[in-house]
């Protein structure tokens, strides 16, 4: 296993940080930002394999080049030998995790900032031998101090554990990997946030060709000493492919559908399911659309042979009618956003749209967005009007559109109970549900 | 008056010198990070190493810090400098905070200069044995460091065995960086041709390992999974020990600890024969493997892959989960095309009905690339699913009737392919396609085309009108779509004799004279000769019988496939190809060596078979099992071969054609990979590769006693089969 490295670019494709590259000639971390770069321009719309293969110029050198995007920030990964990239893709997600904890908005800005506390973070997390070492965000803040901005708001929001690094006997000395020793707080809590996501797909017809709720359990954790704590979930049968962080003893949920465990302290992802509909319960899609897309100078005409070339210089128009029914009876839908990618020779939109919502159009993007901040039980809007193209319009052939619901859970998931051992004090416990949406509506 | 004294260029280094020498803590913690700054851009800032290395002794573990970062890096250009800090590191290793301690035996392991390595020695010895956890994992780490700049050094000073009986530490965090640090230092020994196992995991490691598997962090759990996949077993109980201990691995978060944990099951599952066990494991693997696919594209791409990958293997894993894989519009491209490919591979006829009405609606969308893949996808769940043909193909003519140029075209190609699975059945279908005649311009399309026509000459009454169209314009056209024009003329004359003699009498004149393909014209020589000596044989020939096309189960060959589910959740299982076709220095795979040697047996013996099953045209049914290791027909393929390349007609079609796919072919097994190109789909060079061998299956029932005049003849006859090979090749790469 060897990650060489961690290069971070700026939107323009230079470096800003790079880690030390000690073991590889120093030519290796521009060979890969120069690869990546090329292989960016040449791709269109910026898709290009995330594992990028870079020919090196002596023989029996390559590597391969693993990236993500985060804001705008690309995030490299040179790798040499037979490696898993997810575990490099794995690494790069903790690292970014990390680095958004400490600096809360990652950009090129906070980084340049803050490059020392960066550069501490890198020299912390991946050993120079390409291993992640420290990325457990109690054990880091026992070694890196967060940057002192951010260090001074939270001692003076009273948040002690984090403002008092190392004040408590040896680092690294805790039997639990996960958990920092001596953790003290006035005010005990711990709180839960149940979030789902449901994706879906429908097609023309109204009819799921898709659903899948992707759910997580989101937990903020502030409890003195070292809590052993049993939550029980109602619900939870109707989960699949459940996977838990590292401090849920799983035997016990194989057994007995229980999460016991010594809780990290501060905030961490306790779970992560998936839940589809199942013969008893089928997950409803909570709105309608229903669109008519006409495109002008009739598809048979425009499309009909070869002289189809001919017709694209000409201007065209199309028109969009579409109403959006909410199917919930209680609750209100919130910032819903439909969108729809109306092909690169869209030049312009003019759109009517009903009270309490309204509608953009990027010309960068060329997409057509349409915002209702809150949708009110069995609410119905309506947008329409025409799309002005240079060419033939090609739109997609599906609205993405995206909600949320507060205070909902697609899978009916709930925490039924929690006990705690191994302390005196009693925990106040708080539960959140929330839902969002990202549905693909095919017309 | 600091900056007077110094010229303008070198002024803020002056500054940064002076505050460095500050009385102030602050001033001189501030001076440090600025000199860290200029030195990340690059600045030169070397000068100021005596003033930075003054501030190394510090209570001020931030700034301890800092000042290492500096030493680091300019440890490699001077060497001369560091020596100085060696004592100050020496001393640190002694520090009583063990965050001190950790740090001062690491950064020495970094400094990579060949003077301090010497000094590392005794209190990496002291470290190893520290008192706290962090300090001796770190040290466990700098082993392997040490090993890489001078491996004599960590065997005088016996390192390894230390690290040895690190492995029983009470830490689990301490155990999972010795096991990495032991691999890393084996797959290095292996790379520098050292012969001994450093790193062997005995049946003693193995308990320990399994133990702490549970406890350590996700890098941890990886290092040691992938040592757990190294270890031979004993028995099949400790296979499905090993099995059994490893599943809950399944719901850790990290996607890398789950693929490695699928790696393990998948290796020792080859050792335990329980049907049930198997089927429960299988069965257990599925979950995790969706959840994959909740990650952001990147992470999800590696998945697809490596899904992909196992359900060659297994294609029972994911059955009922198809509908995970339908594409959103806006995934990437590289996504969608890995989906659709699982797509087709999880097709049954219970999902069909699903995936057609999905397919259908990719082929409206905008992007033009994955269209044509959904249209092909279409075409190979006709191939697969016997029973869904006909509803492929009505969604195929439905798809033809947009008439958007590029979706008849792609559809007319994969129509060909139905031809050829299902001779005579979907007849009705060629007026349709005919009408379209006009818009087609893309080679691969009016070749697929053109050898419909040929094909079905007799049904379609005015063949030879079409065909003249062609016949027309044959030197403007392609070369493969003169090929085609020729053998389809060819094809029409020999049905319909009486009707196209001007005709044939045409394309051969023209193929002969003005074309200046080589291969054209000595095809159109040889149905020349042929038409005029025997057009018995010529029948036999051209009309020859031809294998059904099946959809290969397998992109790679089987003995790859094994090895490659041995290296899931590795570049080599996201490539799709060994390791050492596109991994150099040091560091490959973990049994590169030991498995190398068989592994060029394996070649040469799928290579061997494959020219068997190529010469003596065996199996024609399946193109794949053509090295299935349980292949009993072998000696009678062995002695097949050597008849024929007795005869100077095989030695012909051996040795003849330079631009033979038989090249390929060889190629391709001879070096189990397209090593010169690994970022290409590998679905390419071995479906030239398939195209080959479908070649060799052609010709087997022309060239046996069946018809002897052609043996007879033996000048026309050797290079007739590119022509068939050409056919059977085009309709296989369609495919792809």
């Amino acid at each position: 296993m060897a990650i060489d490295g961690l290069i971070i670019l700026d939107p323009f494709g230079h470096p800003i940080i790079q880690s030390g590259f000690r073991s590889s000639p120093p030519a290796y971390p521009l060979l890969h930002i120069d690869a990546f770069n090329a292989a960016l321009e040449k791709s269109a719309r910026g898709s290009i394999d995330p594992v990028l293969f870079v020919h090196s110029l002596e023989y029996d050198a390559s590597s391969v080049c693993c990236h993500v995007k985060h804001g705008d920030l690309r995030f490299l990964c040179p790798v040499t030998g037979d490696v898993d990239p997810l575990y490099v893709f794995a690494f790069m997600k903790t690292f970014i995790d990390i680095l958004s904890e400490y600096l809360g908005n990652i950009s090129s800005e906070t980084l340049k900032e803050n490059f020392d506390v960066v550069y501490q973070l890198l020299e912390e997390t991946l050993d120079a031998g390409g291993h992640p070492s420290t990325t457990f965000p109690n054990a880091l803040r026992d070694i890196v101090l967060p940057p002192s901005m951010l260090h001074k708001m939270l001692s003076v929001a009273g948040v002690a554990a984090l403002a008092a690094p190392i004040a408590h006997g040896q680092p690294f000395s805790s039997p639990i990997p996960w958990r920092k020793m001596g953790v003290r707080y006035n005010n005990n809590e711990i709180y839960f946030d149940i979030a789902e996501t449901l994706k879906a797909t429908v097609n023309k017809n109204g009819a799921a060709s898709t659903t899948a709720v992707w759910g997580r359990v989101d937990s903020n954790c502030k409890l003195s000493g070292t809590p052993d704590l049993l939550l029980n979930l109602a619900g939870v049968q109707n989960l699949n492919d459940c996977s838990f962080h590292p401090c849920v003893r799983i035997q016990r949920w194989t057994r007995d559908k229980q999460l016991s465990f010594v809780p990290p302290d501060g905030r961490f992802t306790l779970m992560e399911y998936r839940y589809t509909s199942g013969s008893v319960q089928q997950i409803v899609i909570p709105l309608q659309i229903k669109a008519n897309v006409k495109l002008e100078e009739s598809s048979s005409m425009a499309l009909s042979s070869t002289d189809f070339q001919a017709l694209r210089s000409c201007s065209s128009l199309g028109t969009i009618d579409i109403t959006l029914v909410s199917r919930l009876t209680t609750r209100s839908l919130d910032n819903v956003v439909a969108q729809l990618y109306l092909g690169e020779s869209a030049t312009g939109v003019n759109m009517v749209a009903t009270n309490n919502s309204s509608w953009s159009f990027d010309s960068k993007t060329k997409t057509l967005s349409w915002h209702i901040k809150s949708a009110p039980a069995s609410s119905s809007f309506n947008l329409r009007g025409t799309v002005l193209s240079q060419k033939y319009l090609r739109p997609s052939r599906a609205f993405r559109v995206t909600f949320d619901i507060n205070q909902h859970n697609f899978s009916a998931l709930k925490v039924e109970q929690l006990k705690m051992t191994g302390e005196l004090y009693k925990p106040f416990k708080g539960v959140r549900g929330r839902s969002v949406g990202d549905v693909e509506w095919r017309w | 008056m600091a900056t007077m004294r110094a010229p303008p260029r070198k002024g803020e280094n002056f500054e940064l010198s002076a505050d460095l020498n500050s009385e102030y803590r602050d001033k001189r913690k501030d001076a440090i990070k600025r000199v860290i700054a200029n030195m990340t851009v690059q600045k030169d800032v070397s000068g100021l190493f005596p003033d930075v290395l003054k501030n190394m002794q510090t209570d001020d573990l931030e700034q301890k810090k800092l000042v290492y970062l500096y030493l680091m890096n300019y440890a490699k250009t001077q060497p001369e400098l560091v020596i100085l800090a060696v004592n100050t590191f020496v001393k640190d290793t002694d520090d009583p905070n063990p965050l001190v301690r950790a740090l001062a035996i690491r950064t020495m392991g970094c400094l990579r200069a060949e003077k301090i390595i010497d000094y590392l020695c005794d209190p990496l010895q002291k470290c190893l044995r520290d008192e706290n956890p962090y300090v001796r994992k770190t040290a466990a780490l700098c082993v392997a460091k040490l090993y890489d700049l001078k491996p004599e050094l960590v065997i005088e000073n016996g390192f390894l065995e230390t690290l040895q009986e690190m492995i029983a530490d009470s830490n689990p965090m301490v155990v999972a960086n010795t096991v990495a640090a032991l691999t890393d230092i084996h797959e290095a020994a292996i790379a520098n041709g050292s012969a001994t196992d450093i790193f062997i995991v005995s049946n003693t490691v193995l308990n320990k390992l399994l133990i702490a598997l549970n406890e350590c962090s996700e890098w941890g759990r990886v290092a040691i999974l992938n040592a757990l996949a190294r270890y031979e077993t004993q028995d099949e109980r400790e296979s499905e020990h090993i099995c059994e201990r490893v599943v809950p691995q399944f719901q850790h978060a990290n996607a890398s600890v789950v693929l490695a944990a699928v790696k393990v099951i998948m290796i020792h599952l080859r050792g335990v024969r329980s049907e049930n066990l198997i089927k429960q494991m299988i069965r257990k693997m599925a979950p995790p493997l969706v959840t994959l696919l909740s990650n952001p594209p990147e992470v999800q791409w590696v998945a697809l892959r490596d899904i992909n990958l196992l359900l060659q293997k297994r294609p029972d894993i994911l059955s009922s989960e198809m509908r995970v894989f339908f594409c959103k519009y806006n995934d990437p491209l590289y996504v969608k095309v890995e989906k659709l490919d699982i797509m087709v591979r999880l097709a049954s006829e219970n999902n069909v009905d699903a995936l057609l009405s999905e397919l259908k609606e990719y082929a409206s969308e905008v992007d033009v690339d994955f269209v044509r893949r959904s249209i092909k996808a279409i075409g190979q769940a006709a191939i697969k699913i016997d029973e869904a043909a006909e509803r492929c193909v009505n969604v195929l003519l439905e798809l033809i009737n947009t008439r958007v140029s590029y979706v008849v075209q792609e559809a007319v190609v994969v129509m060909k392919d139905i031809f050829r699975k299902y001779p005579s059945t979907y007849e009705g279908v060629i007026p349709t396609l005919c009408a379209n005649l006009d818009e087609l311009d893309e080679p691969e399309a009016k070749a697929s085309l053109i050898w419909i026509i040929g094909e079905y000459a007799n049904k379609i009454d005015n063949a030879d009108e079409l065909l003249g169209i062609f016949v027309d314009t044959f030197t403007e056209e392609s070369y493969p779509v003169q090929l085609q024009t020729l053998t389809a003329v060819v094809k029409l004359y020999l049905r319909k004799p009486d009707s196209s003699q001007g005709l044939v009498q045409r394309v051969l004149n023209t193929a002969t004279k003005d074309c200046d393909s080589p291969d054209v014209r000595d095809r159109a020589y040889i149905y020349w000769r042929l038409l005029s000596t025997d057009p018995g044989a010529a029948k036999s020939v051209v009309q020859a019988h031809r294998p059904a096309i099946t959809l290969p189960r397998t992109t790679v060959a089987p003995a790859l496939l094994e090895e490659l589910i041995g290296e899931i959740s590795t570049l080599a299982s996201v490539y799709h190809k060994p390791a050492e076709t596109f991994v150099g220095r040091g560091r490959i795979g973990a049994d590169a060596l030991p498995r190398k040697g068989t592994d060029l047996e394996d070649d040469q013996s799928t290579a061997r078979k494959a020219f068997q099953t190529v010469a003596a045209g065996q199996q024609a049914e399946n193109l794949l099992n053509f090295d299935d290791p349980t292949d009993t027909q072998q000696p009678s393929g062995l002695a097949a071969t050597q008849v024929l390349a007795a005869t100077p007609a095989a030695a012909n079609l051996l040795s003849g054609n330079s631009s033979n796919p038989l090249d390929d072919l060889v190629s391709i097994f001879g070096n189990t990979g397209m090593g010169s190109t690994p970022s290409q789909p590998p679905g390419g060079g071995l479906s030239a590769g398939f195209g080959g061998l479908s070649f060799g299956g052609a010709p087997v029932s022309p060239v046996p006693p069946a018809t002897p005049s052609v043996l007879q003849a033996s000048s026309p006859a050797p290079p007739q089969p590119p022509a068939r090979q050409q056919t059977a090749e085009e309709d296989l790469l369609g495919l792809f």
